[in-house]
């Protein structure tokens, strides 16, 4: 029952943000294209999605609505607000900020 | 930024807090709907649905616990956690029934007592009169030196004056209340209350009638005043709230009168106890509500400049002036009035008739304001000590839940979640006891109006209101924080480790913790020796007041009171026969000893006070002394002491012969002999006759006043007092009186007929009532602090227990054992009674102002109250002291 560490949680809370930017999507297609575009290197549990989803509903970054899907079942589509779109770019600019720092870091040792 | 956020965040949280079941629902759904479609795809990938089934619930997890992870993210655990906290106080509470009872009572009880008393305060004093911008309404007085200090009912004449030449007020209205017997077409007189009034009385006060119309300034004209206005309720009794009452007629005495409008329900005006004319410290008495208004209509260039205290000014000041103002202002007006004052009545002496202004509310909670704050103060105190003796248990039970606490705390509660279930305990039992607290305060003021004085103002207007339920909550909220503080500060200091380590009970009653005990024993004791002191002196002054030496006697006497009215009794010599006519029928009454006929009631005040001078020695100054027309029998009836001479007989009637008082006898002669002296009185000589004893005839409460009593017949009065003697009881007096008067007179209006005694005991009223309410206070301190001693005391020998044993185990004597455990809070009492008396004979001198029977602490009062407290406090104490003396030492040390 332990919480993902907040590194994980921020990340996880980033790549969901960055996946909606592309498409509304539901919980399940949204963990599939998780994994496909991450090569499946990220293993992120499916039960830990939801949680996810929902407290970023919560933050106000996405939103939701409940719609047919393309073989007409009802889901749960998740979108991308305007305070997500500008959290998810002040994120990505944080991200890219820490990780050139660390490859930085790192690229020295390597030297 | 963050509003857009909100924008879509909100809705979202509201619907997961209050929409709790649709929000589940689409959970569910969602989750299913992942399931499903995992499962598809497993089963497109070629699996059996049986496997496709396990691999979609193993890619998902546990879904009840994924679930729970969700609703953690809506936020529901703070509210979950809430209501388990909530939850969890219950069962802690109703495991201990005996604790959460005495604790939901003690508080319940200081609650609803600090609750009635601030209704009180509340409709009496801090709610505004009940008319339009009634902050603007003021009330005009005058002071006038040679009546006294206190400031009387203004001279009519004089306000006429102000009206014209002060600008600082909209409009001024003059009143004057009186009973009357009122009937409509043939029935029995009633007697209700009357004000006549200026025309501009309901401009003034900015009412307008519910029908008809108010008073029209031609109403005024003399001759033509023949209407009246009725208040809602006289017309709803006397007239069933028929709609077309306007033009009907009533007869009020035996005069017709026009009814021209009726008041609205709200309206309701003061009466002669909430706003009397004359604002000395005097008794009151049950006079009827005010309830028919009749216009004013007198020529008042004919009335005297010097005649005062009958008259009520109420005037309505201009927006943004200041009762100072217009004081200042009419101060400068009143030089006109005092040219007008003929030379031979004009006083000299600087500021010998002050106009004074003072706010309509205050004009009329006058008095009460004081003693309603006082028992306020007294209250809180009350309420002061019940919630330490509730800080001092919970105090006990943290200590003894303290490993509880530890364990929990070792196993990751958070320490504010501790400390924040203390807190929620008490404020529980803070809840239960506010709710339970405010009801008993709704029975306590039912009960209170009806034993109530009648001269408390306003009373008709208590009742409980949303400032009231707002100040019940906030004492509810406060008094959980004076428990809960002790306790909380305990365990946040608290060391995990170390109350672990200790394991046992052996070291639950350490020094310092019973210590903090005690002294809050102190403290309790303090408050409850300071409320018990008060009700000490309370009591005793209404003792003095009742034991005083009266100068005559109450028992076997009644006395009836009847109101001739100037239209049928303008004559001297009607009234005269009236009287006349009245005694001749009471002395027949079988088994009467004496009677006799008096101008106004005794213990209601002075009144007609007026200057008596010395015939012989003109050059000395002259006394005020009250005068009263008397019958000859009225001495006999009241047993009144002859001093000198003899008293009224029936020849004084021609010769003016008159009695007057020992002290107003002492200051006109000094040594020499005052009867065959002659005085004279508002221009007239009179011979004195006999002197009688002191008499406090006007108050219990005050001195004895001066007096001059004349035989009726030369001047009769309008209000007429007939008293009798019996050989019976007083009560039985009563019937034959009123058949006495209505043989003569079936059409006389008998205002009221009643003993004498209770005339004593209503006099004292207030007095009565608030000893009542100060000794229930007492005897409630009293006992939440025996309670608080046995309840420590009982507390400290339950954990010394195996302590005792092993001290009688190596020889304690049970003396010893006494000592031991009723020392522990012997110092603290000893402190607390101390303290208390120190701040009783300071605060003593400042409350002998508000009683007239007591100087302050005496001797008496003191000793008792210390005899009373200590011999409650050995009682709590000795029981738990007993028990820890009779303790066998083998039982005890084994009890580990």
């Amino acid at each position: 029952m332990s919480k993902p560490s907040d590194l994980v949680q921020g990340t996880l809370n980033v790549l969901i943000l960055r996946i909606l930017e592309l498409e509304p999507l539901h919980g399940w297609a949204l963990a599939q294209r998780l994994k496909q575009v991450s090569n499946d290197v990220l293993q992120v549990s499916e039960g830990s999605l939801y949680p996810a989803l929902h407290r970023l509903e919560q933050e106000g970054w996405i939103t939701s609505e409940w719609r047919s899907t393309e073989n007409n079942r009802r889901a749960k589509f998740y979108s991308l607000t305007r305070p997500g779109q500008r959290q998810l770019a002040k994120e990505t600019a944080e991200w890219s900020r820490l990780s050139s720092a660390i490859s930085q870091v790192l690229g020295l040792r390597e030297a | 930024m963050l509003n857009r956020r909100l924008l879509y965040a909100l809705p979202i949280r509201l619907r997961s807090l209050f929409r709790r079941r649709v929000a589940e629902a689409e959970l569910d759904e969602e989750i299913q709907f992942h399931f499903e479609r995992q499962m598809e795809t497993q089963i497109a990938k070629g699996l059996s649905p049986e496997e496709a089934r396990y691999a979609a619930m193993r890619t998902l997890g546990n879904t009840s616990l994924v679930k729970e992870q969700v609703r953690d993210a809506w936020g529901w655990n703070t509210l979950s956690n809430l209501l388990q906290d909530i939850r969890y106080a219950i069962r802690v509470l109703v495991k201990s029934p005996g604790f959460a009872t005495t604790a939901i009572l003690t508080l319940a009880l200081g609650i609803a007592a600090s609750t009635a008393i601030f209704t009180i305060i509340d409709s009496v004093v801090l709610k505004p009169l009940s008319y339009p911008e009634s902050g603007n309404l003021v009330a005009l007085w005058e002071r006038v030196a040679f009546l006294g200090p206190d400031a009387t009912g203004p001279n009519p004449r004089h306000v006429d004056v102000w009206r014209k030449g002060a600008t600082a007020f909209r409009d001024i209205a003059i009143v004057r209340q009186s009973t009357i017997g009122l009937a409509r077409d043939i029935d029995h007189p009633n007697v209700v209350g009357m004000v006549v009034a200026s025309p501009n009385l309901f401009d003034v006060l900015q009412v307008s009638p519910l029908h008809g119309r108010t008073f029209l300034p031609e109403d005024g004209v003399p001759g033509r005043g023949n209407v009246v206005v009725l208040t809602y309720k006289l017309w709803e009794t006397v007239f069933q709230s028929d709609p077309n009452v306007v033009g009907r007629s009533v007869r009020l005495s035996d005069v017709p009168f026009q009814v021209v409008g009726v008041l609205p329900q709200s309206f309701h005006f003061p009466n002669r106890n909430a706003l009397p004319t004359v604002r000395s410290k005097q008794a009151m008495t049950d006079v009827p509500e005010p309830s028919i208004f009749l216009p004013l209509a007198v020529d008042l260039s004919e009335s005297s400049w010097t005649e005062y205290g009958n008259w009520i000014a109420l005037g309505r000041l201009k927006a943004g002036i200041t009762p100072e103002q217009a004081q200042s202002e009419l101060q400068i007006v009143q030089e006109q009035v005092l040219e007008q004052i003929p030379t031979s009545e004009r006083d000299t002496a600087n500021n010998a008739i002050v106009p004074v202004v003072q706010p309509m509310q205050e004009a009329i909670v006058g008095q009460s304001r004081r003693i309603l704050w006082f028992l306020m103060a007294a209250v809180g105190g009350l309420m002061l000590i019940a919630c330490l003796n509730l800080a001092n248990t919970q105090l006990a039970r943290t200590y003894r839940r303290q490993r509880e606490a530890s364990v929990r705390g070792a196993l990751g509660a958070p320490k504010w979640r501790l400390v924040w279930q203390a807190l929620l305990e008490n404020l529980l039992i803070a809840a239960v006891a506010g709710a339970l607290g405010v009801v008993l305060a709704g029975i306590g003021l039912t009960l209170f109006r009806r034993i109530a004085p009648v001269d408390l103002p306003r009373l008709s207007e208590v009742r409980l209101s949303t400032e009231v339920l707002l100040f019940a909550g906030g004492l509810m909220l406060i008094s959980a924080a004076i428990v809960s503080v002790l306790p909380v500060l305990y365990s946040l200091r608290s060391d995990l480790q170390a109350s672990l380590q200790q394991g046992n009970s052996r070291a639950l009653g350490s020094r310092q913790r019973r210590g903090v005990q005690a002294w809050l024993i102190g403290f309790q004791v303090f408050g409850c020796t300071a409320l018990l002191l008060i009700t000490g002196l309370f009591s005793t002054n209404l003792l003095q007041l009742l034991n005083r030496d009266m100068g005559f006697r109450t028992e076997r006497v009644a006395f009836a009171q009847v109101n001739l009215t100037s239209q049928s009794y303008g004559q001297a010599t009607n009234r005269v026969g009236f009287i006349d006519a009245v005694l001749e029928n009471v002395r027949e009454i079988p088994g009467v000893q004496a009677a006799g006929f008096i101008s106004a009631a005794p213990l209601e005040g002075e009144a007609w006070i007026n200057g008596v001078q010395r015939v012989d020695k003109r050059e000395q100054k002259g006394v005020l002394m009250n005068l009263r027309w008397a019958s000859p029998g009225y001495f006999e009836a009241l047993s009144h002491e002859l001093i000198a001479g003899r008293f009224l007989e029936e020849r004084d009637r021609a010769t003016r012969g008159v009695l007057i008082t020992e002290g107003g006898a002492r200051s006109l002669w000094r040594d020499e002999t005052a009867v065959g002296g002659k005085i004279e009185v508002n221009g007239i000589q009179y011979t004195v006759v006999g002197v009688v004893g002191d008499a406090r005839t006007a108050s219990l409460k005050a001195p004895p006043p001066n007096m001059v009593y004349i035989h009726y017949g030369e001047q009769p009065p309008y209000q007429l007092f007939f008293m009798v003697r019996g050989n019976q009881p007083s009560e039985a007096l009563l019937f034959d009186l009123r058949q006495a008067i209505w043989k003569h007179a079936p059409s006389a209006p008998i205002a009221r007929a009643k003993t004498l005694d209770s005339q004593v005991r209503e006099s004292l009223g207030m007095e009565r009532i608030q000893t009542v309410v100060i000794s229930a206070f007492g005897i409630a301190a009293l006992l939440i602090a025996m309670l608080g001693i046995y309840g420590i005391l009982n507390y400290s020998v339950a954990t010394r227990k195996q302590e005792i044993g092993l001290r009688k185990a190596v020889g304690a004597t049970p003396q010893c054992i006494y000592r031991l455990t009723m020392g522990e809070v012997g110092m603290p009492i000893v402190a607390g009674l101390m303290a208390g008396l120190i701040a009783m004979v300071a605060a003593g001198r400042v409350m002998s102002g508000m009683l007239d029977g007591v100087e302050g602490l005496d001797p008496l009062i003191v000793t008792t109250v210390l005899t009373v407290f200590v011999s409650c406090a050995i009682m709590a104490g000795f029981l738990p002291a007993w028990q820890a003396a009779s303790l066998d030492p083998v039982d005890a040390l084994r009890s580990e």
